[in-house]
């Protein structure tokens, strides 16, 4: 079996355990295993949210569980898997993993973000020795609580959003714990998915296993975890050259969630990224403290978010590993919304926090490499789950996330209607959501002048409508309902998110946001009741402008007038360019006067 | 009487025919005329004396479409939605393409938004209608589209997959008051479920509608007034051909008609030969395609981006493509790892030794180094070793290795990554790799394919013998193909039998119609019935047979059974918990045309001796290597490895220990010896590879 001639060697200069050659090899080699867990956990998952939308990432790490390759479609995933790992293990104990053996834990409190988010952890053995784990995190659609999807915005204890599994064995030496799968199946709204999704899991940890199994029979157990260290000594090697590309100093910046669905205040958190040499370090000092509802972020969500949010400005190419972790430390302080701790309720941590997270650190670096950043996102992925009775009186929960823009980049306008940077799931097709649920969707069109001005602007936001043809609950959590996505190097604000009601009668009322006379209403919405016919319509915001709004060439801003992307009112209202309504030219004269006007 | 298969390339036009009555072949190569194609088509004939009037079938695969899409040189068209959806096209499903990288930007939409329209209407998912379509606004819209002087209007209506009466009505609008536009509806494009796909696909025909129009009428012109009276069929993305006069109004299934040729040639070997498990490999320039062809056809997806959230839901071979080619640039990454691909140097500057300005080394200059490559190329150019190796230096210095082991580490990753596409592609489709064979097309193929075998663990290579005009050779092997499909959502246990009795034989009737348009008579025709079925709960479709004939009570437990079969390999699970449920009725309509006899050859067996031997550096040293011609191996001639076998447009490398044999079809076939030590290209080992570069050739 041993064609492997290349083995471990004596280090080179960089310290790499294995030639250069077989390295390259090897890290496609790695990568190549979570690209196929990925294919594996799409194609044969059987709830919409993993197999249509992709909630989910998958990874793979050495013996002592540092991240050696990740093919994460959910960025916010990207460290707090390891977290949930290394818990894991440490309490099941390293030394009574067996072969076959797969671990499951979906405890915020155990390393973990919110519940709906679970983990599935398997050692590959190779030899009879640990080689290294295969783990695999899908968002699962409901695990009980006291709103579907663990929606419930009123609670203030983790214990309303839902069955939280404390680290243990789900496959034990491949037979099945069927105790804690009846617990599972006890205590969730869609048990219809439970066996279908945890064999997909299965079968995507199998690949990595696969894989890891041929790159060691063929290359040898030691040159394969030799070349799991030299990755992450790879990419540790590409981010501390590209922090050293950033000019030492501290970067200070603030950002806030408009409610925590009980609070009439905002919940601030404020950050200082610290650059120093090829180390940064993010502090969170003077961050608001813990919130009684459910926006609260666990130790390892805040440590994803800082990570992602850093790996767009730092390593966007470099295999996602422990090696991008290394030069990037994080100041936590105790009691703050950003390091949760028992019984704090945590549900809306991924979607909601980790956005906000990652607009304040993207500001700090703004101040620091001005002409590499790009203005904010809509930051929110506008995440809604809905229970809605069919005619037979049988319940059916359906989840969506209308996404908005991205903001403008130094190069090109911001990318419209794409989900926020903490993920990367898909929407809900309209008639996949006719055929399988009884609602019907009305609208998912791009919201004009929602997007904020700037010589390259935001991208736009979405106009969503879904109609219940049954009665339905509706919960959702949102912000930027007070104002809009930052703009970046003087580019403006995107519009203002809001969520309405629109009656059988077409009557309309504002259930989270400002309403036309200025009235705010709390936007994080837990159980709202929709009757039959009725409309939840939501309206997202783009992402904010880059560069000032004058400087955008006329002609751009005639284009998108002609493609309805903006209004006439904004053309000249935002961007100080007249246009004539008759012709539909640039009237030259009256844009320069205009101009002239604008700061 | 003749039939003809024409390859319309990028640079070349390759001409393969045979003669029915009499089973002579004929082939011819000319230069590609990029501003009418047509007229290279006319003179690649006449250059293998065929006449124009002995032609009975000419079939020919063509990029005309593919590029047309890609470069978007197509005239504006009009797109009408119901209302709330007019940028379906645009948003596509909200993902980005790259997970980290805060410039991207998506793909321009394939219908401007200033030319999308929305109309009032609207079917409920059942097919009944919740909302009448707005005549009024309808009619405005068609005079606006008239007013915006567009030819082409696409119309996608949601749901209209299970009621396309609006979509009718909305093209007998448009009949009245915008006679000129050409109108295609997405409930007849494709009507299959999810807005996003059918909608692109709809899309996508009615812009490219005008210029495949205008080419295949040139075409036709031309061959007209050379006395051509046979039947002028062109390639489909499904593996199968058309007529013409179809193919004009269905343009989105020609997407794949350039590399189909190549694949119905390794089908058609897969049928002949000794191996009906074939991955096809097309190595060229700058993209290394492959795809599984199975028991005489290439496997077909439904699941096919042109562009990044750009699907087209029309079946279509399954070809996955990578960036590595010839040209592919070896470069060094951030991190300080050697890395090839996928920036390709193409064809101009090209690589370094091609001497014309490239200074960035590439794969042929690594395997040029290595001494794998002639650097006369046959005499057709003069290829610059010094400048390859000038290329490399840097590089070799950089990771410590010498040239040598610097250029064979760069084959090496090459084919590890050329290998690892070809196992993306088969375990997406949940097929095991030591069940196939590599078949190997494509001017640098031959090259590496040992290497890309060696890194899969798959046993052997097959070089087939008309490898220089392999898409026009493969064309001659195809048969008239149309696959119809219809949206019928039910479980299996509660599956209304008559009805899907009825509904295939509509699709049988509406088949044995488009095969009567393509001159197919009676009794060529051919049916194949499927269903896309899924578990209840899933929203990705798998397809399984069904069988033909009047399906019965019993018949509901087959199907259930071939899609749980269906499921468990192309997934790896399948499981009787869940009650399975049929989406769509999908019918192959085949016409059959003449197949060219497999031509065998006399096989004698003999063992070959080279005339002539140069070095190659394989394996970590220099290697006193045979060289063998190609061309002048007869049916069952042997030799093993290490070899190097030389063709006009290509050649081979045998690695140590490989055994080769010709076949009876005149294929090269290599057992690749896969229990091969690898060389020690280790940091240690440079030191001592290091004095041999002063004796390198």
């Amino acid at each position: 079996m041993d064609r492997a001639t290349p083995q471990a060697v004596a280090p080179d200069s960089h310290g790499n355990q294995v030639d250069p050659i077989t390295f390259e090899v090897l890290r496609n080699v790695f990568n190549y295993a979570c690209d196929r867990m990925t294919t594996v956990l799409q194609r044969s998952s059987f709830s919409p949210i993993l197999a249509d939308m992709l909630d989910f990432s998958n990874a793979v790490y050495t013996a002592d569980l540092r991240l050696v390759a990740q093919a994460a479609n959910c960025p916010v995933h990207l460290a707090a898997m390891a977290f949930s790992a290394q818990a894991a293990v440490a309490e099941v104990n390293f030394d009574n993993l067996h072969e076959g053996d797969v671990l499951v834990v979906n405890d915020p409190y155990k390393g973990g973000t919110h519940i709906n988010d679970i983990t599935f952890i398997m050692p590959i053995f190779h030899g009879g020795s640990i080689l290294g784990f295969a783990v695999s995190r899908g968002h699962w659609m409901d695990l009980g609580g006291g709103a579907a999807g663990g929606q419930a915005f009123t609670g203030t204890h983790i214990a309303g959003e839902g069955l939280r599994i404390p680290p243990m064995k789900i496959f034990n030496k491949g037979e099945v714990n069927q105790d804690l799968l009846s617990l599972i199946l006890n205590n969730t709204r869609t048990p219809h998915f439970v066996k279908g999704d945890l064999q997909a899991h299965l079968g995507a940890l199998r690949a990595a296993e696969q894989e890891f199994h041929r790159a060691a029979d063929r290359y040898g157990f030691e040159t394969v975890t030799g070349a799991m260290n030299d990755l992450i000594a790879y990419t540790e090697r590409i981010v501390r050259r590209s922090i050293e590309a950033i000019p030492d100093g501290v970067y200070e910046a603030s950002d806030y969630a408009d409610t925590d669905g009980l609070s009439q205040e905002p919940i601030r958190l404020k950050v200082q990224v610290k650059v120093s040499g090829s180390n940064i370090e993010v502090d969170f000092e003077g961050t608001d403290p813990m919130a009684a509802g459910a926006i609260n972020s666990p130790p390892a969500n805040t440590a994803s978010a800082v990570l992602y949010s850093l790996q767009f400005f730092l390593a966007p190419d470099a295999p996602a590993n422990a090696g991008m972790f290394l030069p990037i430390s994080i100041k936590l302080p105790e009691g703050c919304w950003l390091n949760a701790r028992w019984p704090a309720p945590t549900i809306g941590c991924t979607t909601l926090t980790s956005s906000k997270i990652t607009s304040a650190i993207w500001q700090a670096l703004g101040q620091a490499i001005p002409d590499r950043i790009t203005a904010s996102t809509c930051s929110d992925c506008n995440w809604f789950v809905a229970s809605v009775k069919d005619e037979a009186g049988r319940t059916d929960v359906l989840s969506d996330l209308p996404a908005g823009g991205w903001g403008g980049t130094p190069y090109a306008d911001g990318m419209s209607v794409t989900m926020d940077p903490l993920g990367n799931c898909m929407n809900m097709p309209a008639e996949t959501a006719e055929l399988l649920f009884p609602v019907r969707y009305e609208a998912f069109e791009l919201r004009r002048d929602s997007a904020g001005a700037g010589r390259h602007r935001g991208g736009l936001g979405a106009v969503f409508k879904v109609r219940f043809l049954g009665e339905g609950e509706l919960s959702m959590e949102t912000a930027r309902t007070l104002e809009g996505s930052p703009g970046a190097n003087g580019g403006s604000h995107s519009a203002v998110q809001r969520g309405t009601k629109i009656r059988t009668d077409g009557s309309a009322q504002v259930i989270g946001g400002l309403d036309a006379d200025g009235h705010w209403t709390n936007p994080l919405l837990s159980a709202h009741r929709f009757e039959p016919g009725e409309v939840f319509m939501f309206e997202t915001t783009g992402g904010g402008g880059w560069g000032r709004p004058k400087d955008r060439p006329a002609s751009q801003v005639l284009d998108d007038v002609l493609d309805d992307y903006i209004s006439l009112e904004q053309a000249s209202a935002g961007y100080g360019v007249a246009i004539d309504p008759a012709t539909m030219k640039v009237d030259e004269a009256g844009t320069t006067r205009l101009r002239r006007a604008m700061a | 009487m003749w039939q003809v298969g024409v390859d319309v390339g990028g640079t070349f036009t390759d001409l393969f025919g045979w003669n029915v009555s009499t089973g002579e072949r004929r082939t011819s190569k000319v230069l590609t005329t990029r501003h009418d194609r047509s007229v290279g088509v006319v003179s690649a004939v006449d250059k293998a004396g065929i006449p124009f009037p002995d032609i009975t079938h000419f079939l020919h695969g063509t990029t005309t479409a593919t590029n047309a899409f890609l470069e978007r040189s197509f005239p504006d068209a009009a797109f009408i939605t119901t209302e709330g959806f007019r940028d379906t096209l645009e948003i596509g499903r909200q993902h980005r393409q790259a997970l980290y990288d805060p410039y991207q930007r998506k793909p321009r939409p394939i219908i401007a938004r200033r030319f999308r329209y929305t109309v009032e209407e609207r079917m409920a998912a059942d097919g009944s209608v919740v909302t009448p379509l707005n005549i009024d606004q309808a009619i405005a819209l068609a005079k606006a589209i008239k007013a915006q002087g567009l030819q082409a209007v696409a119309i996608g209506f949601i749901n209209s997959y299970a009621n396309p009466a609006h979509e009718e009505a909305m093209r007998a609008v448009l009949a009245e008051h915008a006679p000129a536009c050409d109108v295609v509806l997405s409930a007849e494009t494709r009507p299959v479920f999810r807005e996003h796909g059918r909608f692109t696909t709809t899309a996508i025909r009615a812009a490219i509608l005008p210029v495949m129009k205008d080419y295949f009428d040139r075409m036709a012109e031309a061959f007209r007034g050379r006395g051509f009276r046979g039947s002028l069929l062109t390639l489909k993305s499904n593996g199968g051909v058309m007529g013409v006069g179809l193919a004009k109004d269905h343009p989105e299934e020609l997407i794949e008609s350039g590399p189909a040729g190549g694949v119905s040639y390794a089908s058609y070997l897969s049928l002949t030969g000794a191996h009906r498990q074939l991955i096809h490999t097309d190595l060229g320039g700058t993209s290394y395609d492959a795809s599984i062809v199975e028991n005489g056809a290439g496997l077909v997806t439904r699941n096919y981006e042109l562009e990044w959230e750009i699907p087209l839901v029309v079946p279509m071979l399954d070809i996955h493509s990578v960036g590595a080619g010839g040209g592919s640039i070896a470069w060094l990454d951030e991190g300080g790892s050697l890395r090839v691909g996928p920036r390709s140097a193409g064809s101009e500057p090209g690589p370094a030794c091609y001497g014309r300005g490239g200074e960035q080394a590439t794969l042929t200059d690594a395997n040029l180094v290595l001494g794998r490559i002639q650097p006369t190329l046959g005499g057709k150019m003069t290829l610059d070793v010094e400048a390859a190796r000038r290329a490399l230096a840097p590089l070799a210095k950089a990771i410590g290795l010498s040239l040598e082991d610097t250029a064979e580490g760069i084959v090496r990753i090459a084919c590890e990554n050329m290998g690892q596409a070809v196992k993306m592609v088969l375990l997406s489709r949940g097929r095991d790799p030591r069940d196939f064979a590599i078949a190997s097309f494509g001017g640098a193929g031959p090259m590496h394919a040992c290497f890309v075998a060696e890194a899969m663990n798959i046993p052997t290579v097959v070089v087939p013998r008309y490898a220089g005009v392999a898409s026009a050779f493969g064309a001659t092997c195809m048969d008239i193909r149309h696959d119809l499909e219809e949206f019928f959502y039910s479980p299996v246990a509660g599956v209304d039998l008559a009805a899907m009795n009825r509904l295939y034989e509509q699709l049988e009737t509406r088949g044995r119609e488009l095969l009567k348009a393509d001159g197919v008579a009676a009794a060529d025709i051919a049916f194949e019935r499927s269903a896309q079925m899924r578990y209840v709960g899933q929203t990705y479709e798998v397809e399984a047979p069904v069988p033909a004939g009047r399906l019965e009570e019993t018949h509901r437990a087959v199907i259930t059974e071939a899609f749980h079969h269906e499921h468990r390999r192309e997934h790896g699970v399948s499981s009787s918990d869940f009650d399975v449920a049929i989406v769509s009725l999908s019918l192959k309509a085949i016409g059959k045309v003449a197949r060219l006899p497999s031509e065998t050859l006399e096989v004698k067996d003999h063992e070959v001796r080279a005339d002539t031997t140069r070095p190659v550096y394989l394996e970590g040293r220099w290697i006193e290597t045979q060289v063998i011609n190609g061309n002048a191996l007869g049916a069952g001639a042997r030799f093993i490895g290490p070899a190097i076998v030389e063709y006009q447009d290509s050649c081979a490398v045998i690695p140590p220990l490989g055994r080769v044999q010709v076949d009876e079809l005149g294929s090269l076939v290599v057992a690749v010896h896969l229990g091969a030590a690898r060389p020690a290209a280790t940091a240690t080992a440079t030191a001592a590879a290091a004095p041999a570069l002063a004796t390198a050739p």
